[in-house]
């Protein structure tokens, strides 16, 4: 199952690091991402494709948890979704 | 003021008295700012040991434990430390120090990439890169580490901004975060309380950690309805109340096993299904709604569907959702199972059963002494057959097993509460594994009692060799153990060795009575297997159990 997944988080160098992280020891294998950060708010978003046989709140309540990140939406989930990268 | 000068400072706003850990080149400007800074510092063995301390010490009093170590491996040993706070949810902080920031990132003498290991071992990590963020980030380090579920941060902290000018920072006030209760919720839980026939409490690490043992006290008190616990949990619940059922799980007892299996609402508080507790989980409480309390959001349907879940803080939820409950039959039931499967201590011959000799020692120590456990056997037996009423005078690596943590977590607890008989239950496995913190001992004087109950052997894994793997004891037996009195006098403990029943009594009160630490090196048979024990992938109604 895929799913898409919008995120916004407090830029920090090791951000990226913490999420991809939690995604594959939750059980989740990354298939696209694209992280930007804007000028202003110094807040990172984040896109994110992920597939897995598991519940996708699973991963979305870990995600929650990691000190910085402000907003998680799970845009999609199906058979099969395109990627954005 | 410089940096280091200024974590002093920090730490002390935090009501920090006490520290545990080990200088190295990295970490000297602190270690400079500590030697007169006013606040205590114990020098442990071993990075690992200043971790488990800090845990210990964390554990017995509620408090946030503080450890620090150096750059490289100072750090790299601090991980088991870090990862066994994180499974048990213990508030800790370590303070790491860090090649200066301009070598960073170039291979430096003593550098690793600290801030990278500790994101699978932390619950939150910083890396201080000026001396502005230094006072935010200390503070962020504390609230992350005590507020809702608990757990280790680690700061790393490079050279430079040690020894580089501070700058101030104000400490702002934490707003109690409370946060109004569900009503709906709260009325449909107390209709599921009132309407079940046979509830049961399945009680975990949470409400020690919560500070709602006395909340959960008087929910019992008042609903009466039974209760098994986890590890984590034991000393919640007294351990004399008519409907507590003692641990449940793997090693848990029959009557809490078969308990669960036969309730019809099962309400987890401050528990996480964890595997060692719930066996086959498909069939774990089969015919029962679950409702569960946990303050962590991603505990909720991680491993078991529930019916009812609030994340509440338990010292709000517990006494809002008691209920008038009906259940005299299912007490009944309980009660008889408790009786019909209560631990028998009758056992033949003179060779030491270890469970009726923790039995023993539960019987005559001192009303607030710390149990702290190592892991395996012996750790089992003491959950088992040991008693205590507070959950921070139980102390046991739950979730992560480290073995070595036993002897480390007591100096930790001693120092803690230095009025209060500490004793560390160790096996001749795990005491070998933190055996340099018989150091820390003789170097603070610390009167940690250690009961060493020796079999020669990795009894846990011998164990399962027996029964799973045909009795072939692949690096099991440790006949080639030292002589540990001798070990222990080395370090000026004195200690004794007994083999037989009949000294067992005479033994005790000495180490009971020592002044000082004291070691009683109990020698058991390696034949003892922990019984009853519910086999990898069976359900909690199918455990099997001693034969002799």
């Amino acid at each position: 199952m895929k799913s898409l997944l919008i995120i916004e988080a407090k830029k920090s160098p090791e951000f990226l690091e913490r999420l991809l992280r939690v995604c594959r020891h939750r059980g989740f294998t990354v298939d696209s991402i694209n992280a930007e950060t804007g000028s202003v708010k110094q807040v990172s978003h984040i896109t994110l494709t992920v597939c897995s046989e598991r519940d996708i709140s699973l991963l979305t309540k870990q995600i929650e948890k990691i000190v910085g990140v402000l907003q998680v939406a799970t845009l999609q989930q199906e058979q099969n979704i395109k990627a954005t990268a | 003021m410089n940096g280091a000068h200024f974590v002093v400072q920090a730490l002390k706003e935090q009501n920090i008295t006490q520290v545990f850990g080990y200088p190295g080149g990295a970490i000297m400007p602190l270690y400079d700012a500590l030697f007169d800074g006013g606040v205590e510092h114990l020098l442990c063995r071993h990075e690992q040991g200043a971790a488990m301390a800090a845990i210990g010490y964390a554990r017995a009093t509620g408090k946030v434990g503080v450890c620090i170590a150096t750059s490289g491996p100072g750090a790299t040993n601090l991980i088991t430390g870090l990862a066994d706070a994180l499974l048990d949810s213990i508030p800790i902080i370590a303070i790491t120090g860090q090649v200066p920031t301009h070598l960073i990132g170039t291979d430096a003498f003593q550098e690793v990439d600290v801030l990278g290991l500790s994101l699978a071992c932390t619950k939150h990590s910083f890396m201080v890169q000026s001396a502005e963020e230094l006072g935010p980030i200390i503070e962020q380090a504390f609230e992350i580490a005590t507020t809702g579920r608990p757990g280790p941060v680690l700061i790393d902290i490079p050279k430079d901004i040690q020894v580089g000018p501070s700058v101030a920072h104000a400490l702002a006030k934490l707003v109690n975060s409370d946060k109004q209760l569900n009503s709906k919720r709260i009325e449909q839980a107390k209709s599921m309380i009132e309407s079940a026939k046979q509830p049961l409490l399945y009680i975990g690490g949470g409400v020690g950690m919560a500070n709602a043992v006395e909340e959960l006290r008087d929910f019992i008190q008042e609903t009466k309805i039974p209760s098994v616990c986890t590890l984590k949990a034991i000393g919640c619940v007294p351990h004399h109340s008519p409907y507590f059922m003692g641990m449940v799980g793997m090693h848990g007892s029959k009557a809490s096993n078969l308990a669960i299996q036969e309730c019809d609402l099962l309400i987890a508080v401050g528990a996480r299904f964890d595997d060692r507790v719930t066996g086959k989980l498909d069939e774990f409480a089969p015919n029962a709604k679950v409702i569960h309390l946990d303050i962590d959001a991603a505990e909720i349907d991680k491993l078991r569907q529930v019916t009812l879940s609030m994340t509440d803080n338990l010292k709000q939820v517990l006494p809002a959702i008691k209920a008038k409950t009906n259940i005299a039959p299912w007490q009944k039931q309980v009660a008889k199972m408790k009786i019909d499967y209560a631990n028998r201590y009758d056992h033949p011959g003179e060779p030491i059963f270890a469970p009726a000799l923790l039995r023993k020692l539960a019987e005559i120590m001192p009303t607030d002494t710390v149990i702290c456990s190592d892991v395996g056997q012996h750790q089992m037996w003491v959950a088992q057959h040991m008693f205590v009423d507070r959950p921070e005078n139980h102390i046991s690596s739950s979730g992560l097993g480290t073995m070595g943590f036993g002897v480390p977590a007591a100096v930790g607890a001693q120092v803690a509460r230095p009025n209060d008989t500490v004793i560390a239950v160790s096996g001749d496995g795990s005491f070998m594994m933190n055996v340099q913190e018989l150091g820390t001992i003789k170097r603070k004087q610390l009167p940690v009692k250690i009961l060493l109950i020796d079999n020669q052997r990795l009894g846990m894994v011998r164990q399962w060799q027996e029964l799973f793997f045909n009795g072939r004891y692949s690096e099991t037996i440790l006949t080639d153990n030292p002589d540990f009195v001798t070990l222990a006098s080395a370090f000026d403990i004195p200690g004794e060795t007994i083999v037989t029943k009949s000294q067992i009594d005479q033994a005790l009160q000495r180490l009971l009575k020592s002044e000082g630490p004291y070691l009683l090196h109990v020698s058991i048979s390696e034949e003892e297997n922990v019984w009853p024990l519910v086999p990898p992938g069976a359900a909690n109604d199918q455990m099997m159990e001693s034969v002799g």
